[in-house]
């Protein structure tokens, strides 16, 4: 069975979940990163507090984040339909994979937001600093490590979701793993793919654990 | 006119009132103290000097200005003059010392260069140049707070706020931080308000001091006045402090009266209580000495238990001398309740 069909149908499969995860962190944290800075700020102890925005982002990050995403996968078909043309695909499926992450790397942003040092923030006020520089320029950055932390779980978890779409014909390792071991009970091609989804996450967790440390000067 | 002007400032947060009707003045080139136990409303009072807390009510005037008329952008423009130190330092912790000294400059966009460059020259007044490429969490509490004030300077304040800035850190290191203060005082003429909670922090640096108790003003004056003679319970327990707990321990003495005697400099080449003792031909008890540096000059006091019916005769005998004799009462805590 180990032909060179199924070498390049797994490398292809590698490629399109490199090509979902990473086109659908770059457009979720677009997304998200302002969203989880508004919600930071908005909230009652936050630098803005505004009652109203943040209640309605709130309900909205919730309500997203409480659809599961299979369930979501199937309900955004129209919208993805009108957005990418089809609804299957490695394409089709960034879609809903950036619809599920934006609340959740909103929440994160908004976590990591919060941990920063009221009384950083309350300096910077004393220097005249405004709403936008104390943003950009204290919470942004003291809030970094905990950020690329975030950024870290975040690819892990639309590495999850992106196989999860292979049960729809989303594309990548999942769908291949669904097709093989699923309908065709070729578990060995499974397998692999199961074994290069691990290894791609590991690859993920450890670069990008470096990566925050180094950054850390706390 | 004076440099900082409180029109009887009120601050209400919730149900309780921080601030309750506060009026002081502080004048340009002064170091003022402001003193109180902890919750007695001094922080709150720092933040409405810059108004990051805005009063309930009352003035706030700084330098002709009347705060509350200001808007936001003008307040953040006013704040560039006012510089503030804290606590626990508020360094920021993903930044090298370098730029967190450029900090308040990047904020008002100076250039990063020139930023730097200044930032510079101030780590080097604070005597922290060879660590410029550090992070904060690599100094020690002494340095990082000489780091924070080499930030505060960077924006060419008029006025310098202390929050408690000697409260984290050993007595050493207090001392050399508060030399520091001084030096900054005189060199840059910086009006500074320091808040604490510690009478030797008062008594070495400030020139002023005024005395927060339950979000009110007990008492204010010179620190030399407030020393010889507290005349607020708040004032008295601040400054008597352990000379009254240890006379109180004496309290098994009967019928004696506690007077505390303050002595200047110039009044102890006379041996005055060995003196009188011989005059009245009758012993006193001496219940408390130390000698204090107040302003840079050494001040004894003592609290002596003597008779009531010699009472009179005493403090006529030392006022004589010019001593400040003040009676105090060992139940100050419990008249303040």
């Amino acid at each position: 069975m180990w032909t060179k069909q199924v070498s390049d149908m797994i490398f292809q499969g590698v490629l399109e979940t490199l090509y979902m995860t990473g086109l659908a962190t770059l457009f979720g944290y677009v997304l998200g990163l302002p969203l989880g800075i508004v919600l930071a700020i908005t909230d009652k102890n936050g630098i803005c507090p505004n009652r109203f925005i943040y209640r309605v982002l709130d309900i909205i990050a919730n309500i997203l984040r409480s659809i599961p995403f299979l369930i979501l996968l199937i309900l955004l078909i129209p919208f993805t339909r009108l957005l990418v043309g089809q609804s299957y695909g490695s394409s089709a499926t960034v879609v809903p994979l950036v619809v599920a992450a934006t609340p959740f790397i909103a929440r994160m942003i908004e976590g990591s937001i919060k941990e920063v040092d009221y009384g950083v923030i309350e300096a910077a006020k004393s220097m005249g600093a405004s709403t936008y520089k104390i943003i950009t320029k204290v919470l942004l950055v003291e809030a970094r490590t905990s950020i690329a932390v975030g950024v870290t779980i975040a690819i892990g978890t639309i590495l999850g979701y992106s196989a999860m779409a292979g049960t729809v014909g989303g594309g990548g390792l999942g769908d291949i793993a669904v097709r093989y071991g699923y309908y065709r009970y070729e578990e060995d091609i499974m397998m692999i793919t199961v074994i290069l989804l691990v290894v791609l996450v590991q690859i993920f967790q450890f670069v990008g654990m470096k990566f925050a440390n180094k950054m850390n000067h706390k | 006119m004076a440099q900082i002007e409180l029109k009887n400032v009120t601050k209400g947060f919730d149900d309780i009132t921080a601030l309750d009707n506060i009026s002081l003045k502080i004048e340009q080139g002064e170091i003022f103290g402001i003193i109180g136990m902890s919750g007695a409303g001094k922080s709150t009072l720092v933040r409405c000097l810059n108004y990051l807390e805005k009063p309930t009510s009352g003035e706030v005037v700084i330098e002709g200005e009347q705060f509350s008329l200001l808007s936001e952008r003008e307040l953040r423009d006013r704040r560039k003059n006012i510089a503030m130190i804290f606590q626990h330092f508020n360094l920021l912790m993903q930044r090298t010392v370098l730029d967190n000294v450029a900090f308040p400059l990047l904020i008002q966009g100076v250039s990063k260069r020139d930023a730097r460059k200044k930032a510079r020259e101030y780590l080097k007044e604070v005597g922290l140049s060879e660590k410029e490429k550090s992070y904060p969490s690599k100094l020690s509490g002494g340095q990082k707070q000489r780091v924070a004030i080499a930030r505060a300077l960077a924006s060419n304040p008029h006025i310098l706020l202390c929050d408690e800035a000697t409260s984290a850190l050993d007595p050493q290191t207090t001392a050399s931080i508060l030399e520091l203060l001084k030096d900054i005082n005189t060199r840059y003429g910086i009006t500074i308000v320091m808040i604490t909670h510690q009478m030797e922090v008062i008594q070495k640096i400030c020139d002023k001091v005024a005395i927060i108790e339950k979000g009110k003003l007990a008492e204010e004056g010179t620190v030399l006045d407030v020393f010889k003679a507290p005349k607020s319970a708040a004032g008295q327990r601040l400054i008597l402090g352990d000379g009254l707990n240890e006379a109180k321990e004496l309290k098994e003495l009967p019928e004696e009266s506690r007077l505390r005697v303050v002595f200047e400099t110039n009044s102890t080449y006379e041996p005055v209580i060995a003196n009188m003792i011989l005059y009245l031909g009758e012993p006193v008890n001496i219940l408390h000495a130390n000698t204090r540096d107040v302003n840079g000059t050494a001040k004894g006091e003592m609290i002596l238990g003597v008779s009531e019916k010699q009472k009179e005769l005493i403090k006529q005998y030392l006022q004589e001398r010019n001593l400040t004799v003040s009676e105090v009462s060992c139940d100050v805590d419990k008249t303040s309740e």
